[in-house]
């Protein structure tokens, strides 16, 4: 799931300043359930906003919207009369649910109420945890479940680096290394033969952007050949 | 039959509702085990800027139930107020409750209970009309939900007769007995349970609306 | 899992899984009191000009709830219906929440696991093969 959380009061204010009426718009999708973007946090930015700006004696009205999922355009559509009156959008979906939001109305200024941070689990309510950096070539059959490249932070392959002191990392002494509970996971499993090998180094560091089209829908969007 | 209710009977539904209670605790208990307490991590904690923090008590009290639903909260808070207040501390069953087993509680005198009588059968009039006349109420409402109104509002309503002595003295008294009985008996086994249960949930399990930190989670 | 035909439904199937769980669920759904509190978590309720059939409790005590007081003896039919209840009018957003503490998503994601048994499942627009849905 994609983790995000709201950015501060201020940062938010400073983005609003100059806008007069400004609509929230939620998400019912991973900003919903990691507590950064749904109903109750719309809800809860309109009020922040009314109150805060009212005392710095600003003209300003916020309202919310909340929406199924910002990264689908079917879910998008039931705002384009919403958004009408509005100066501004506030999205609290993630990065590409904003970014959708703001392809769709490119005329309105959208901006992002929240940061969004990892692709992570729930550990329980309230605590999530990194767990993957999507780098499109997964090693996770190899390492017996546990990613090298989220967890280790030096990203290693073939780890682990000797630095680990009583089985916690050396970058962040909080952190169990990620390399010793590979070899305690895969020790358990019997398959310690896995990183007995050494992997040549992976294409990590993939910064274009990312397009993904499945095999059953190729006929659809391709252009068809003169 | 009146020897039968005040007797007998009395012990059955004690025993029902004692037993039913512990069993309903234990089942609770049961099915959710104690949270698991990692030491790591410290760092990523989020904290709130000054601007936040000060409307933190404001955006509180909106997603409150008082200030989600005043006129249920405070209907509801004076209703139950006045459900437990009223056989507890009633005169006519401190009384008793001293000649039978030297317990000697603080006692209302029989005009106040009177009072809340009144109080706990308007509320239960609320209810009855909130379930009818509110649409979405009616959407989730079945016979079985003015059953359960009529099993809350029984030993209220006989209690209130017997006190001003409308009809036959003795009739309503047993009546009343018989409908406590059957109130006391419902509670562990029906929602009417959910005087455990919401302690239960909302105070030991933590969720995002817990009243404290909730140190229980479901085991499956 | 065997192999389903679209018209038929294991009832056995269904007993089984709600035996397994019947003591929580149970539990849950005997605590509800249909005060209808839950109806304001719920972002669909509200957007959909707060409709009976989006609140919390109404999707499960007519899935869940349905399935357990029917003791899973129910219809094809109405497995379709509780589909809606369980995909198009929840999102299992895990927000909405109960005065008395009962466990909602819980209870929708158990409903859902029933009916992915018997070979249910929630229909995405745009999927292959699934009717083209109207937008908005």
């Amino acid at each position: 799931m994609i983790i995000a959380e709201k950015k501060q009061l201020e940062e938010i204010k400073a983005m609003l300043q100059g806008y007069r009426k400004v609509l929230n718009v939620g998400c019912g999708g991973c900003t919903s359930v990691c507590l950064a973007g749904g109903l109750k946090e719309v809800e809860d930015l309109c009020t922040q906003l009314t109150i805060s700006l009212e005392g710095d004696r600003v003209v300003f009205e916020a309202e919310g919207y909340t929406v199924e999922r910002q990264c689908e355009p079917h879910f998008l559509a039931q705002l384009d009369e919403i958004v009408k009156p509005y100066d501004a959008l506030l999205s609290l979906g993630c990065g590409a649910g904003t970014q959708l939001l703001a392809e769709r109305y490119p005329d309105k200024p959208v901006f992002p109420a929240l940061n969004t941070v990892f692709i992570g689990v729930n550990r329980d309510i309230g605590w999530y945890e990194e767990r993957c950096k999507s780098c499109g070539d997964c090693v996770l059959g190899m390492t017996g479940g546990i990613c090298p490249n989220a967890l280790c932070a030096k990203g290693l392959l073939n780890g682990p680096c000797g630095g680990p002191k009583d089985d916690h990392c050396e970058v962040n002494a909080e952190v169990p290394c990620a390399w010793i509970r590979i070899y305690e996971r895969l020790k358990a499993q019997g398959r310690l033969e896995n990183i007995l090998t050494i992997c040549p180094a992976r294409e990590w560091q993939d910064q274009v952007q990312g397009t993904l089209i499945l095999q059953p829908y190729r006929d659809r969007y391709a252009k068809k050949d003169k | 039959m009146f020897e039968l209710a005040r007797g007998p009977l009395v012990w059955v539904a004690a025993t029902v509702f004692l037993v039913g209670i512990a069993l309903r605790i234990v089942e609770l208990f049961l099915l959710t085990k104690k949270r698991e307490r990692i030491q790591w991590p410290t760092h990523g904690i989020t904290t709130d800027s000054r601007a936040e923090r000060k409307l933190k008590p404001i955006l509180a009290f909106r997603h409150s139930l008082i200030g989600k639903h005043p006129v249920m909260a405070i209907v509801s808070g004076i209703f139950h107020a006045c459900l437990f207040a009223a056989p507890i501390f009633a005169m006519g069953h401190t009384l008793l409750l001293r000649q039978s087993w030297g317990i000697s509680l603080w006692s209302l005198s029989s005009p106040v209970v009177d009072i809340l009588n009144i109080i706990v059968l308007l509320g239960v009039l609320f209810m009855l009309v909130r379930r009818i006349a509110v649409p979405r109420v009616r959407a989730v409402s079945s016979v079985k939900d003015l059953l359960f109104l009529f099993i809350v509002a029984a030993p209220y309503l006989t209690g209130f007769l017997a006190y001003h002595q409308w009809f036959e003295y003795r009739a309503i008294l047993i009546l009343h007995m018989l409908a406590g009985e059957l109130m006391l008996m419902a509670i562990p086994f029906t929602r009417l349970g959910h005087m455990v249960i919401f302690f239960f949930f909302r105070g030991l399990v933590g969720s995002e609306h817990s009243i404290v930190r909730g140190s229980r989670v479901w085991s499956a | 899992m065997p192999k389903q035909d679209s018209q038929s439904v294991d009832t056995e199937q269904i007993q089984a899984l709600l035996k397994k769980n019947k003591r929580s669920m149970t539990l849950l759904l005997t605590a509800c009191a249909g005060c209808t509190l839950c109806a304001e978590s719920c972002f669909l309720f509200m957007n959909k000009g707060k409709a009976p059939e989006y609140m919390p409790s109404y999707k499960v005590l007519n899935s869940l709830g349905k399935l357990y007081r029917k003791h899973g003896k129910v219809s094809r039919a109405e497995l379709e219906k509780m589909r809606d209840l369980l995909w198009k009018n929840c999102m299992l957003c895990e927000r909405c929440y109960c005065a008395l503490g009962i466990d909602l998503p819980k209870m929708i994601a158990f409903a859902r696991r029933i009916l992915r048994s018997q070979g249910i499942d929630g229909v995405y627009p745009h999927s292959l093969g699934a009717p083209e849905e109207e937008s908005g």
